[in-house]
């Protein structure tokens, strides 16, 4: 609070003072005081806040910028660190303080100074949100832009395994592509996932994705990535495909629908340190004959598939939440780290945590 | 498995070891085997045969193997010169068992070590490298065991090659005729001409899954792409090595939707195509093109892509670039993994004088961020490669400890042949070129441009979908650099042209 600022009027210590040639106040003690006046301060107030905000102001700056004379960094100095202190709420309230907080109230009626402890107030919250705002659409177009690149990717591949599978039918070396030629040959093949195995940090971005991609655990096949076999050769679209443009930014859980699927999966949510560790997708062999040896291909992906949602969703929740936390911390419980996403995106406060 | 490399300690090693430049008497005896017992390891060698006229050598290896004072069993086995098999066969199984990875992993060090030191010494030191990668082959296997084990595979083939290329390393000569290795099969100036187009295909996308090495330059380049060119209605990019041309889909979704500002840019690419046999992405640039062009028509995203040839020497001639008035130009070098742009030095040095009669806006520039030279010498900077690749194996095994196979698979197709390119490039090099990419752009004269708070706040949101143990540092005002634990990996630069034509 600034208990530094009194009007005269109500000022607790007296002193003699004397007015300067610039107009500032002065004691007359040995040790000549700056007296803060309803109009200097104000002054202080417009130029810090013109330099933009108390922690971006020097004392440096708000002398030239004030353009007072008389006024020194000795002053200025003070007098931002008070500024400062005072600007943050419940910050050590003494006695003194409690005084000058009734004695604030007495300003408060005094046109001058509510404007400028709201002002100030404002300004502190405003460089929070402006921040805050920053990194969530930051977040945001991260978001938009691994979808788009999965989506490219996906288009790369899927054209690459045509051409394969057209490779194997002419059992040439040459590749071209043979268009939708190659597409009924794979006919058995589209039963199975496509080659594009989501991003795994992506998993836990597509909420409902995440439970298409375990309803259809018996379905991918990875194992055409090992092989020199084409036949093994995955392709089709049968699974969802997460990157469908739905519009979805599932990074902001604006959903509540998505945030309730999440919770059956996520309820097994523990303190793991690294959730993506061990976590895998799980990925069954083909039903249909390879011809060949699966032996090391099997074991590619491997995952305890009821975790797969859970704990790529707690990673992709601590990365928000450490947005939102600069003090990195890791809370045991997922709820810790649900609650400041849900109040960013809006979602309802009294949500109940899906988290066990 | 996390090494520790402590280069001071290891230079202790080099020093004494050089020391011996006369044999000491021979043995053929296992006497100084203490505990480790390298013949029980390799039983099907028979190390007389092989070592021969080179007995004097057995002293040496044997006395790098000597870890005697970490051994817990050093007096079990008595030294057996038969290489009999009944007794080494129990006693084989129950010294690997009781080695631990660690202890194995740093004798494979020390070995690879050696290997290079004796590259770089005399005749008689050639031989004793060859001795020492016969010892290596041994032990090491690139699809089992543990990091350390597949990445000394992945290094003592690279030394094979040394070894055999005698230097010359951007020949065509046909590498895979003299190889030993039984794991070596792909030519090394073509990595990818023996690998299987679906090999490649899965490591690639593997790659992009399992690591943010990818994704972090081409987020980073993109987000400074972008911001330099708010105001602008058309935008030129010439793309060093496109490959997939993944980078710029997501540059295309970011154009589409700016909230504010002008509509949306036209956004022209030009492609650097190479010349040659080698093909180096998985389709060619034209396809890459054609999947470039549907994208951004999906998108809405008002598109055109060219293509640019590279000499034959993949020289880069500005004047072959067609550039139209009004564009902001931008030239973009990705040089990270999975591009193979580290093949051909002059080529990304020749793109890079072209930058600078070209003005352009903006240069992105992503490349492998090289530890501290040092003195320069082919073992130090060996060594500082060894640790590079060792913090990204375990950098991919942090995220993904499970999935051994997948790894493997993405250093066999990208890392290995980096692995080898890199090392003779180090061979040949020797010194004279120690600088990063980024560092010879400001020498020339190009200006740095400030990573954005928006920027760096991207790029650890990335790494924070990752592993913990990925970080991101800004150590210069235009530079972010990746890296694993106390490793820097990756360096993302941006620079623009000085304002100053005359500089």
């Amino acid at each position: 609070m600034f208990h530094t600022k009194k009007p005269s009027t109500m000022n607790s210590h007296d002193r003699p003072m004397c007015v300067q040639d610039s107009g500032l106040v002065l004691t007359t003690d040995p040790k000549p005081r700056l007296r803060w006046t309803v109009e200097l301060h104000e002054r202080f107030v417009d130029a810090v806040s013109q330099l933009g905000g108390p922690d971006k102001a020097t004392p440096k700056t708000i002398m030239r910028v004030m353009g007072v004379k008389g006024l020194t960094l000795y002053h200025l100095k003070s007098h931002l660190q008070k500024f400062r202190l005072g600007k943050q709420p419940h910050k050590e309230f003494n006695d003194h303080s409690i005084k000058d907080a009734s004695a604030l109230d007495l300003q408060r009626s005094a046109a001058s100074s509510s404007g400028m402890i709201s002002r100030s107030m404002n300004e502190m919250q405003m460089e929070v949100q402006r921040r805050l705002h920053e990194q969530l659409e930051v977040q945001r177009h991260l978001q938009l832009r691994t979808e788009a690149q999965g989506k490219y990717i996906q288009s790369l591949l899927e054209k690459a395994c045509q051409t394969l599978a057209g490779d194997q039918d002419l059992a040439s070396g040459s590749y071209k592509g043979i268009g939708n030629q190659g597409v009924p040959d794979m006919g058995a093949m589209k039963d199975f996932g496509p080659l594009n195995f989501p991003p795994f940090q992506d998993l836990n971005i597509y909420g409902s994705g995440q439970l298409d991609l375990l309803h259809n655990m018996d379905r991918p096949s990875l194992d055409g990535f090992m092989s020199n076999n084409h036949d093994d050769i995955c392709l089709g679209k049968k699974r969802t495909n997460p990157y469908a443009g739905s519009g979805k930014s599932p990074l902001i859980w604006s959903d509540d629908l998505r945030l309730q699927d999440l919770g059956s999966g996520l309820s097994c949510l523990g303190s793991q340190d690294d959730p993506l560790k061990g976590d895998q997708i799980q990925i069954e062999p083909p039903l249909m004959d390879s011809g060949t040896d699966l032996d090391s291909l099997s074991g590619l992906y491997e995952t305890k598939p009821v975790h797969q949602g859970d704990a790529l969703d707690e990673k992709k929740l601590e990365a928000s939440a450490k947005i939102e936390r600069p003090s990195p911390r890791r809370a045991p419980l997922a709820a810790d780290r649900m609650s400041p996403m849900i109040n960013t995106g809006g979602m309802p406060q009294g949500r109940n945590s899906p988290f066990g | 498995m996390a090494m520790a490399i402590d280069g001071a300690q290891f230079e202790l090693d080099f020093s004494s070891y050089s020391s011996i430049t006369t044999t000491t008497t021979p043995t053929t005896s296992t006497e100084n085997d203490h505990g480790c017992n390298w013949n029980d390891w390799s039983p099907m060698v028979d190390w007389e045969a092989l070592s021969g006229a080179q007995d004097d050598f057995q002293d040496l290896i044997d006395s790098m193997m000597d870890d005697g004072a970490l051994m817990n069993q050093s007096n079990r086995l008595t030294p057996d010169t038969s290489n009999s098999m009944s007794t080494s066969d129990t006693l084989l199984v129950d010294e690997e068992t009781s080695c631990s990875d660690d202890l194995k992993g740093l004798r494979l060090v020390h070995l690879l070590m050696a290997a290079a030191e004796a590259l770089t010494g005399l005749n008689k030191n050639r031989d004793l490298a060859r001795v020492i990668l016969v010892r290596l082959k041994e032990l090491v296997s690139p699809n089992d065991g543990t990091n350390m084990e597949r990445l000394a595979a992945y290094f003592t083939d690279a030394l094979q090659g040394l070894l055999e290329g005698s230097g010359s390393i951007h020949s065509n000569k046909h590498l895979s005729a003299t190889n030993n290795g039984p794991y070596h099969h792909h030519h090394r100036d073509d990595p990818q001409h023996h690998h299987h187009q679906s090999d490649v295909l899965a490591a690639f996308q593997l790659l992009q899954d399992m690591s943010p090495y990818v994704k972090f330059g081409h987020f980073t380049a993109n987000q400074a792409i972008l911001e330099a060119v708010a105001d602008d209605r058309r935008i030129h990019i010439v793309d060093y090595d496109i490959m997939e041309g993944i980078q710029w889909a997501s540059l295309m979704q970011a154009l589409v939707s700016r909230k504010d500002g002008p509509p949306t840019p036209h956004l022209r690419i030009t492609a650097l195509s190479r010349g040659g046999s080698g093909r180096r992405s998985i389709g060619t640039v034209q396809e890459t093109g054609r999947r470039l062009v549907a994208f951004a028509a999906s998108i809405g995203q008002p598109f055109s892509f060219h293509q640019c040839r590279l000499d034959s020497d993949e020289t880069f001639r500005p004047s072959a670039l067609k550039l139209v008035r009004g564009e902001a130009l931008v030239m973009n070098c990705m040089l990270q993994l999975p591009h193979f742009s580290y093949r051909a030095p002059d080529s990304v040095a020749s793109f890079l004088s072209g930058a600078k009669t070209l003005n352009p806006r903006l240069i992105a520039m992503v490349e492998e961020e090289v530890g501290p030279i040092g003195d320069g010498g082919f073992v130090s900077r060996f060594m500082d490669s060894l640790h590079h690749y060792s913090a990204f194996y375990d950098s991919l095994e942090a995220g993904f400890p499970m999935q051994g196979r997948a790894r493997a698979l993405v250093e066999r197709v990208f890392l290995g042949p980096r692995i080898a390119g890199s090392l003779a490039r180090i061979y040949s090099a020797r010194g004279e070129e120690g600088s990063s990419w980024g560092e010879r752009l400001a020498a020339v004269g190009f200006q740095p441009i400030k990573i954005s708070f928006a920027n760096h706040c991207q790029a650890k949101l990335l790494l924070g979908l990752f592993n913990d143990g990925y970080r991101v540092e800004e150590l210069a005002s235009n530079r972010l650099v990746l890296g694993w634990k106390s490793r820097r990996l990756l360096s993302a630069s941006i620079w623009t042209s000085p304002s100053d034509p005359d500089l």
